[in-house]
């Protein structure tokens, strides 16, 4: 897992169209063109949005014909949940540390 | 509301002591983050960058020196700092001691799995594996 791994999944969440089309890609695999239709927008403007997603192992991709298939990946989120299991137990020991540290300086 | 994250530890200091680093930015760049601007007030702001991570988000409670809950989010998102994610740490005295209680809750797709339709066993699996 590269170190920018949880950041490419939080920016790709981030963004509402994107979370609509991950959940019409959560149940069925859809073409590039079918994940079109839903959205008011131009299919360059959707393919950038998947392309994100793919980019973020959000979604995988596969080659069938001339057309490229998209289905949310079971393990998407852990990028983001092994960020924050990093992030939070060492912000508390940090914390701990801290506050221990400046009421001994104190007494 | 499903927690995805617990995380407990214990401070040998009050919750009167441990409270302040909490809510003031002169002692939350300490511990928590690289730069932090935070209003520490229902609905003020609280922004903070952990090294590459920008989190923004406000305060939904402060209640000192027992609990602080904040929003948890990353810019240019409109929906995610309006509760989507949010972060509660309780302070909890033990004897002399302070048992701090930080539960993350509620990524943007675990909170829509509630009530959107769609989400079907793909998003029960990731679901799941958050809860690991």
């Amino acid at each position: 897992m590269t170190a920018e791994a949880p950041d490419l999944v939080l920016r790709a969440l981030a963004d509402p169209t994107r979370r609509t089309m991950l959940r019409l890609v959560s149940s069925q695999e859809l073409a590039a063109g079918q994940i079109a239709t839903h959205f008011p927008m131009t299919q360059q403007a959707v393919s950038l949005h998947i392309q994100v997603l793919h980019r973020a192992g959000l979604v995988s991709e596969r080659r069938e014909g001339t057309r490229r298939l998209y289905l949310l990946r079971p393990d998407a989120l852990r990028p983001v949940r092994d960020l924050l299991d990093d992030l939070w137990p060492d912000a508390l020991d940090r914390l701990k540390r801290i506050v221990e540290e400046d009421k001994r300086s104190r007494s | 509301m499903t927690p995805i994250l617990e995380v407990t530890t214990t401070i040998e200091a009050s919750p009167q002591e441990v409270f302040p680093y909490l809510v003031q930015p002169d002692l939350l760049v300490r511990w928590l983050g690289t730069w932090v601007d935070v209003d520490p007030e229902p609905g003020g702001a609280f922004a903070v960058d952990m090294g590459e991570t920008q989190v923004r988000g406000s305060y939904l409670a402060v209640d000192p020196p027992h609990r602080v809950v904040f929003t948890w989010g990353i810019p240019g998102d409109e929906e995610l700092p309006a509760g989507s994610s949010t972060v509660e740490i309780v302070l909890r005295p033990e004897g002399d001691a302070t048992v701090v209680e930080l539960t993350h809750r509620d990524l943007p797709v675990g909170q829509q799995a509630g009530h959107r339709e769609g989400w079907t066993s793909k998003l029960g699996e990731m679901a799941s594996l958050l809860q690991e």
